[in-house]
């Protein structure tokens, strides 16, 4: 039996993801900034006012310290609220709310409430938008016990992701991001869930190992196809989840290949690179056959020009001489 | 002593008075056992302690019935009391042992019932909550229930305040803010941190177009009188209401506080406006009470809270075995 496919862009597999939650389940709604009326910011919740209607589809005023809350509070007496920040960066203005408040609240009840809250929204770099434009959050809250944080890197587990999120009786950190809401593929028509915690082998591969997540997957798969020309088998994992992570499937990988190398949009200095190397090397020494490397952000905020921007973030060239240097 | 017409006395009823009273007493002697417990080492972190604010939290519970969602903040011994948590299991959450409100992992700032979801220690930042509570209400069309959200003054100053009120007003949540203003945000005197000056809720409630009011926080008849307008009021209109109830606090800030920032004729004054003392001198004025009563009242409350602490005391530790349960939800 075959199964039915459609060819769909990022934004219309979260969009999918969303209008099926609430099919499923009416205590689901949306909040955020411009999501109704303007029909998203990047267009992710398009259409969905028209559907649901403005009770379950939120226009808020810019004031995500409030509408956060607002979420974390709705989600302790009843509703199952999806939160979208126009951006991570934004959010900070209401990063309280979600350490002090989602993070803590099933843990400090005594297990008396819980908060089955998503806050989803772009995260990283986009296109030369600056300093304050370009975090990538996932280093400053995975530090937090509480928190899940999940970042798809395609359509296919975007929708999934989505879908377990929402289901999840815990707050998710949702990170996608702007330049990849046009990203293509093709995946099912019919209903599907992609599990929590668990990473992906996108490309097995015997003689490295190569770890990332979001964005970055992409520039991977380039990386693996041009040394693939070399002979040079490199396996590339998307992590997909990052809190809770997946030890085993990255012992599993590096017990194979003996050398790893991490990759990070984010910066270097406690970064998601660096507790993943540590799991490794806390659990998976034996295995390894050469030093463990890195590539991340550059530790300057982010410029504008496109040149410095460039180079801050983690590229090709950079991957492959790190790559190299592991391998030899 | 207000003038309390006849009528409005009838219409609480002598079972309400009495039970405000035995209410009041209970709070009082908990926190004072609470605090000395922890002079003994037996309870750890902070202690803000209620006493002298009694008044506002039991009207209000009395008047608007445990079944809507309260939403606390750090000092909040009282409310837990009052929605019906034991004091045993309360005492037992202090004390950090197993069988705690919280299984010993909130203390004193993180008290729950079914209907009270904390105990919030962030100044502020519960505001944001206590407006999603009354978005639930309205989601799910619970038309006789509203959000009830305490706050100190010094919460006002916070961004969070700004932002609650705002949404609450923009989409017509059923929630009351009820500021205790107790004069001392730790040991700034609130002329050093606010701009308004008195009546705060009454100045600041029509910039968000609600309604505000101001109570005597020291005194139980007016603030149930009070708070009985704005329920019935909250429950036509649907729409929040921001109220200040002008209090004192009889101890520091916390525990640690020894409260140096107020003189010794400043604190015998606030004493003199002990809101127990006022509701039983009304109570016996009227021939609702007698001293007889009011002692073994007394005697009863101070009975069971030496039980709690008894049952604290020789309650189980958590097993460490447990450290890392609840930290996720299933």
């Amino acid at each position: 039996m075959r199964t039915e496919t459609q060819i769909i862009e990022m934004r219309e597999a979260l969009r999918q993801a969303m209008d099926e939650e609430m099919e499923r389940d009416k205590t689901v709604f949306i909040m955020g900034e411009e999501v109704a009326e303007y029909n998203g910011a990047y267009k992710v919740t398009k259409g969905l006012l028209d559907k649901w209607g403005p009770k379950r589809v939120v226009d808020t005023p810019i004031a995500e310290l409030g509408f956060a809350g607002l979420g974390i509070g709705a989600a302790l007496t009843g509703l199952r609220p999806i939160i979208e920040f126009m951006s991570w960066n934004f959010a900070f203005v209401g990063c309280d709310q979600i350490i002090s408040n989602a993070a803590k609240m099933h843990y400090m009840s005594g297990g008396r409430f819980s908060v089955p809250i998503v806050f989803r929204g772009p995260n990283g770099a986009a296109a030369q938008v600056s300093s304050q434009h370009s975090h990538c959050v996932e280093a400053f809250y995975s530090n937090l016990p509480g928190l899940i944080i999940v970042a798809p890197s395609n359509p296919y587990d975007a929708k999934g992701l989505l879908k377990s999120a929402i289901r999840n009786n815990n707050p998710v950190l949702f990170l996608e991001n702007e330049l990849d809401y046009g990203m293509k593929m093709e995946i099912p028509v019919e209903e599907y869930l992609v599990p929590i915690g668990k990473a992906r082998v996108v490309q097995e591969g015997k003689d490295l190992t190569l770890i990332t997540h979001g964005r970055m997957v992409n520039v991977c798969k380039e990386v693996i196809h041009t040394l693939a020309t070399e002979g040079i088998s490199i396996e590339l994992i998307d992590l997909r989840t990052i809190k809770p992570l997946d030890t085993p499937a990255l012992l599993k990988s590096v017990q194979k290949t003996g050398r790893c190398v991490i990759v990070e949009e984010g910066h270097y200095f406690s970064g998601i690179a660096a507790e993943v190397g540590f799991e490794i090397m806390e659990f998976g020494f034996d295995y390894l056959d050469a030093p463990l490397t890195r590539v991340c952000q550059r530790e300057t905020p982010m410029p504008y020009s496109k040149v410095l921007e460039a180079e801050t973030l983690p590229n090709k060239k950079r991957i492959i001489d790190a790559i190299r240097k592991t391998l030899s | 002593m207000a003038n309390m017409s006849e009528e409005f006395m009838k219409s609480i009823g002598k079972q309400k008075l009495i039970d405000a009273l035995k209410s009041m007493l209970l709070i009082r002697h908990f926190e004072t056992r609470g605090e000395a417990a922890y002079q003994q080492g037996l309870v750890g972190g902070f202690y803000h302690s209620y006493a002298g604010q009694e008044a506002i939290q039991v009207a209000a519970v009395q008047v608007f019935g445990k079944k809507n969602w309260w939403v606390g903040f750090y000092r909040c011994h009282a409310l837990a009391l009052l929605l019906g948590a034991d004091p045993k299991e309360l005492m037992a959450e202090l004390y950090g042992r197993s069988n705690g409100n919280a299984k010993g992992r909130g203390g004193s700032m993180h008290l729950y019932t079914e209907r009270m979801l904390g105990g919030f220690a962030i100044v502020g930042g519960h505001l944001p909550i206590a407006i999603g509570a009354a978005f639930s209400i309205q989601y799910l069309q619970q038309k006789d229930e509203v959000a009830i959200c305490f706050l100190g003054e010094g919460a006002v100053a916070q961004g969070a305040f700004h932002e609650s009120l705002n949404i609450a007003s923009l989409w017509n949540l059923p929630v009351i803010f009820i500021i205790e203003n107790n004069q001392w945000g730790m040991g700034t005197h609130v002329s050093r941190a606010l701009s308004t000056r008195e009546k705060l809720a009454e100045k600041l409630a029509p910039g968000y177009n609600m309604k505000g009011y101001t109570l005597n926080g020291m005194d139980y008849f007016e603030c149930y009188k009070g708070f009985e307008t704005i329920r019935k009021e909250m429950l036509t209109t649907s729409r929040p209401v921001l109220v200040e109830c002008v209090c004192e606090r009889f101890k520091g800030h916390s525990i640690s506080d020894p409260g140096l920032y107020r003189t010794k004729e400043n604190l015998q004054g606030v004493m003199k406006k002990d809101p127990i003392l006022y509701l039983q001198q009304v109570l016996e004025k009227e021939n609702l009470l007698t001293p007889e009563t009011f002692r073994e009242m007394d005697k009863e409350a101070k009975k069971t809270v030496i039980s709690a602490m008894e049952y604290a005391n020789s309650s189980p530790w958590p097993s460490t075995a447990t450290l890392e349960e609840d930290v996720y939800a299933y």
